[in-house]
């Protein structure tokens, strides 16, 4: 079973990211980090093997948090969850920094599953 | 469900790699120059003319063709044969696409077909707004978007009542709001009651009953609404050329007697009438 963490600075994403991955018996959420700085701190205490992290959060945002992570994490998988996706030049930036995909707000249960389990 | 382009729709769909995407975009980037490189690259002007130009385009609301042609660098007839080869040698994503062998030019032809069935329900605009305002497309964009989204995410049925200009920021139980920032800036509100705040929280969180659920989940749930509109109006606007990003959405309990407008503002209202018998509001505060 995959470990998954979950960034986010909405308590309702989590909850419905948490309820998605429940659902399922491939995955197990280890918790909810609310920036990009928390997300770094359980990345290190959690050790997940997926994040799935928004990019538009207050303190340290996502794209920012997914820089650090690539260079200090080589195993863990990013998925950025975010209202932004269908933004050219961030989703771009998420994949060259070394997102494995971005799935875009809303999203339905079917399509953050797939995705995750393609990773 | 989402505003996309296409790359990112297929590479949501599992249809084309992430990797091979960035390879698509690698060669996108080389060959679709900018103006003024393409101009350098056509002998018109020099690299030394680019970083004077862009040096005074950095205190100037102006485009870079035209402060070409006003600094005499280039006329407009030169001009114009840059515009007409940056757009006769554009590279689009599906080709580059078929150039790094991700898809045939079959399997592209129909998953544009599929990508555009996927986005139709973006595309209309019925919006007009009683002002005249130089980013109004912009606008009725983000009020039409808001009344697509109040449907396919909430749910709700309604009708919307007539657009007009507000000095006050009504009151009501409370509002959730997200700064625009970028070449438009300005700020979106939504306005609900304390019953229509838990018709959202039931929407977003999918559950029957919010009855036990905390002041700070149920303020989040119309939060989360918000930012799911503004970040699909930023997609948008992107489409249209136009680069915007948004802030983290703020909760606000108006006092009784509203929230003054500030000076050189003008705040829209659109209200959407609820089939219910309730009213939500959305409030597009912009520059004046």
């Amino acid at each position: 079973m995959k470990k998954v963490l979950i960034v986010d600075d909405s308590l309702s994403v989590a909850r419905q990211l948490e309820k998605i991955i429940s659902e399922s018996s491939d995955f197990t959420s280890v918790g909810h980090a609310k920036n990009g700085a928390e997300a770094i701190k359980m990345n290190h205490s959690e050790n997940p093997d997926i994040i799935c992290m928004d990019m538009n959060m207050p303190g340290m945002d996502g794209l920012t948090a997914l820089r650090t992570l690539s260079v200090m994490d080589k195993d863990v998988k990013v998925v950025m969850v975010t209202s932004l996706g269908g933004v050219g030049d961030k989703f771009t930036e998420a994949l060259k920094l070394g997102a494995k995909n971005v799935i875009s707000k809303p999203f339905e249960s079917d399509t953050v599953l797939r995705i995750l389990r393609e990773l | 469900m989402a505003v996309k382009f296409f790359g990112q729709y297929l590479v949501e769909q599992g249809i084309v790699a992430s990797q091979a995407l960035l390879n698509a975009i690698h060669i996108q980037e080389k060959n679709n120059l900018k103006l003024g490189e393409l101009a350098v690259t056509m002998g018109l002007i020099t690299p030394a003319d680019i970083e004077r130009v862009h040096t005074i385009q950095a205190s100037r609301d102006i485009k870079l063709g035209d402060l070409l042609v006003e600094m005499k660098l280039l006329s407009l007839d030169q001009l114009n044969d840059v515009l007409t080869r940056q757009k006769n040698t554009h590279l689009y994503i599906g080709e580059a696409l078929v150039m790094v062998g991700a898809l045939t030019g079959d399997q592209l032809k129909s998953h544009l077909e599929a990508f555009s069935a996927d986005q139709a329900k973006y595309l209309s605009n019925d919006v007009e707004l009683p002002i005249t305002s130089p980013n109004s497309a912009i606008w009725e964009m983000t009020a039409d978007l808001t009344y697509k989204m109040v449907t396919r995410l909430l749910g709700l049925q309604f009708k919307t009542g007539l657009c007009v200009a507000v000095t006050t920021i009504p009151a009501n139980f409370m509002l959730a709001a997200i700064d625009f920032i970028g070449d438009v800036e300005g700020r979106y509100l939504i306005l609900v009651s304390e019953e229509l705040q838990k018709t959202i929280a039931r929407a977003i969180l999918s559950e029957e009953s919010v009855d036990h659920e905390p002041v700070e989940v149920l303020d989040d749930t119309v939060m989360e609404f918000v930012n799911v509109v503004c970040g699909n109006v930023v997609a948008k606007a992107s489409q249209m050329g136009v680069i915007m990003n948004i802030k983290p959405p703020v909760a606000i309990r108006p006092p009784a007697g509203g929230l003054p407008i500030a000076e050189g503002w003008i705040a829209l209202s659109f209200p959407l009438h609820i089939s219910n018998g309730d009213t939500m509001e959305l409030i597009l505060q912009i520059r004046e």
